[in-house]
């Protein structure tokens, strides 16, 4: 997979996007801080939707992403 | 709805007192919940006005209410809104916007409320995104929806549902964060092909305005061959870039960050512009409350008066047939006279 002249990136060898990456960095920051800030930006980390994908016009069951992002 | 009903109901109402005298047999059929003798009796019932009134009252509260929770929440969802605009300028400087680029595989992201009483904006976002896909079909073409919110994907699957690939619902459960966001586009990008993403939603201009906006994000291939073409794209191999990457891999990155926050602006435009929409709604249904309750009291005090003259008439009649009958009948005539009168000074 790295075999090109420029190295793939690490994350990007492991099947990471750029997105998933910048989240993980994203919540490694936020775990530095002290206790005031930390909790508020806890409260920016909170993730919750529910996907659900259509096939033949129909859509199959729903399911619910309710993780709090922290990897 | 409910409102429309209403509004009818309430101008049946006010028919019917103005040619009471002569018509109302005519009109029992449609006045269901008064008992009518012959020629207006007594026995008209001021309750059900009543009732309707109240129930009026009630619904001109609720609209009030919710019209200052929209713009409660209008404010704070207003001022990161604007700070969100940032996000995307600097992806608009690099790459420029190119909505009529020509690409065989279209997303069309349309963004809309989980929740109704908003006034037009979804239906807006949905017409919108109907006239793109027809834009963008063709021969050798192929274009997909992928719906936020609930209230956009029941008017898509009305006629579109084989065209819908995903549908993203409860997304604002928690006050929408980057976070929320970039995990739902990287859900979208997993699943989705795509050479062009379009996102539809409705930019916040201020709160009685809404524009609806397209946005476009193109793949890094798509790059690549519009960068041949010239223009901003065309430049870009000019630009220098550091570290161990290859202009692939970072217009790879690029792509993917772009996406994630032109959809984070996206969205927080179209809860701001919802919370507008929805305060704009509720106020003038709290006005057209406001003028139902008026006509529907004007109608409660005429059949009101209305009914103590025909009590005062029949009382008259009644003593008349035990003394004269010139006296009493003088005595009636002038009250009728009196009270049509004011009756009719009351229409005009």
């Amino acid at each position: 997979m790295a075999s090109t002249a420029a190295a793939v990136p690490f994350w990007r060898a492991a099947g990471m996007t750029y997105i998933t990456y910048s989240n993980i960095c994203a919540s490694l920051v936020r775990g530095c801080l002290k206790e005031p800030y930390r909790s508020d930006a806890g409260a920016r980390e909170k993730v919750h939707f529910a996907v659900s994908k259509w096939a033949n016009g129909k859509p199959e069951k729903s399911s619910i992403r309710s993780d709090s992002h922290s990897e | 709805m409910a409102m429309a009903a209403f509004r009818r109901e309430g101008r049946r109402l006010l028919l019917s007192p103005v040619s009471y005298n002569s018509s109302f047999a005519a009109r029992s059929a449609i006045l269901s919940y008064s008992e009518l003798g012959p020629m207006g009796a007594r026995s008209i019932s001021t309750q059900a006005v009543r009732n309707r009134m109240k129930s009026v009252k009630n619904i001109q509260k609720i609209t009030k209410a919710m019209k200052m929770v929209a713009a409660s929440k209008l404010r704070s969802v207003q001022v990161r809104t604007e700070n969100s605009r940032g996000f995307w300028q600097p992806f608009t400087a690099l790459l420029g916007d190119n909505p009529s680029v020509d690409v065989k595989k279209n997303v069309i992201v349309t963004i809309t409320s989980d929740k109704g009483l908003c006034g037009g904006i979804n239906s807006t976002s949905v017409r919108v995104s109907k006239a793109l896909y027809k834009l963008t079909s063709g021969p050798e073409k192929e274009t997909k929806y992928v719906v936020l919110g609930e209230k956009g994907k029941v008017q898509l699957a009305r006629d579109s549902k084989n065209s819908i690939e995903m549908n993203i619902t409860e997304l604002q459960k928690n006050p929408l964060n980057y976070t929320q966001v970039s995990v739902l586009a990287d859900d979208i990008l997993k699943n989705v092909e795509y050479d062009a993403l379009r996102i539809i939603y409705n930019k916040y201009q201020s709160v009685v305005s809404f524009l609806p906006t397209v946005s476009t994000i193109l793949s890094p291939e798509t790059v690549e061959k519009e960068s041949e073409a010239g223009g901003k794209l065309g430049i870009l191999d000019s630009y220098e870039i550091e570290g161990g990457d290859t202009k692939a891999e970072v217009l790879q990155n690029l792509a993917e960050f772009q996406f994630s926050c032109v959809l984070f602006n996206a969205s927080l435009e179209n809860a701001c512009s919802e919370m507008g929409a929805r305060m704009s709604a509720m106020d003038s249904s709290s006005r057209n409350a406001g003028e139902m309750l008026d006509r529907l009291t004007l109608t409660y005090n005429r059949t009101r008066q209305a009914s103590i003259t025909t009590e005062l008439i029949e009382i008259i009649s009644g003593a008349s047939a035990l003394t004269g009958f010139s006296q009493s009948a003088r005595a009636t005539d002038n009250i009728q006279y009196r009270r049509y009168a004011c009756m009719i000074k009351l229409q005009s």
